[in-house]
């Protein structure tokens, strides 16, 4: 299985194919509509000099853009996801339940909960997926 | 919605501040739980075992008051993990009653039967869980 390095536009192209090809996406994902941005805060030492700013768009079972962009792109997403590198790291590896890392505020959400909540199956079957890519992480490297 | 509806004294527990947000956008959105919010009186605690965490929910005078951690003596005591507690927002409600009849329901009975959430004063305190229930509720 081919790999990618995490982070890049050819990983979510990748993440993007893995959503778009999945009919059990397609059937969970019926109601969602809505863009999702991930900010990615600095850590140097992980490899990780500078924010990197992810959106992706999300239209009732089909996928739309899935950009690396600048900062304002990403915050014009209808959610805002932002975390620290290794916790983005962890949720990817499925080491960590995205839920429990919000709870512990180790991952912060800006947009209108409820919608989230009552979409929770979306939300984790489109991590699930990106939990399938062979990543390659650049503190790893 | 007016400022002191929802007080949350527990601003260094996030899931506090999830708790609030969460609240706070159901009863803007749905006028209908405000109404079931303004009748709630009585202490309900949360305590999530896997992250370590707890805040109680008072309610009186048609206000909400979120302490950190596990306050005085509440008359319902939730337990269970960070996982699943959003599972209790999942229910739906029908004919003004929490429903245990689709999945949303049968996972918070299956969670309840095999001990994974554990919810201590619900048959003495019925209205205000099922009011707890109702404001909760994004479905």
């Amino acid at each position: 299985m081919a790999k990618f390095n995490a982070m890049t536009q050819e990983w979510l192209d990748a993440w993007k194919e893995k959503i778009a090809t999945s009919a059990e996406y397609k059937e969970i994902a019926k109601n969602w509509e809505g863009s999702v941005s991930i900010i990615v805060n600095p850590d140097p030492e992980k490899g990780i000099p500078e924010p990197i700013y992810v959106f992706t768009d999300y239209w009732h079972g089909d996928v739309r853009d899935f950009l690396i962009c600048d900062k304002a792109k990403a915050e014009s997403a209808n959610f805002v996801m932002s975390g620290d590198f290794a916790r983005w790291k962890q949720v990817a590896k499925k080491e960590v339940d995205s839920t429990k890392a919000l709870m512990q505020g180790k991952l912060k959400l800006k947009g209108d909960l409820t919608y989230v909540v009552r979409n929770i199956k979306t939300v984790n079957k489109v991590i699930d997926l990106l939990c399938e890519i062979e990543t390659i992480w650049p503190d790893e490297v | 919605m007016e400022e002191g509806l929802i007080e949350n004294r527990a601003t260094d527990v996030p899931f506090a501040g999830i708790l609030a947000d969460l609240l706070t956008a159901n009863l803007t959105q749905r006028p209908e739980k405000r109404e079931v919010f303004e009748k709630m009186q009585g202490a309900v605690a949360i305590e999530l075992t896997d992250i370590e965490t707890a805040v109680t929910l008072v309610f009186a005078e048609g206000k909400l008051r979120i302490e950190a951690g596990i306050a005085g003596s509440p008359e319902i005591f939730i337990r269970t993990t960070s996982d699943r507690v959003m599972d209790l927002n999942a229910l739906k409600i029908v004919g003004g009653l929490p429903w245990y009849f689709d999945e949303a329901g049968r996972n918070v009975l299956g969670h309840l039967f095999a001990g994974r959430l554990k919810i201590s004063g619900m048959f003495v305190h019925v209205a205000l869980l099922t009011r707890l229930t109702k404001i909760m509720s994004v479905m």
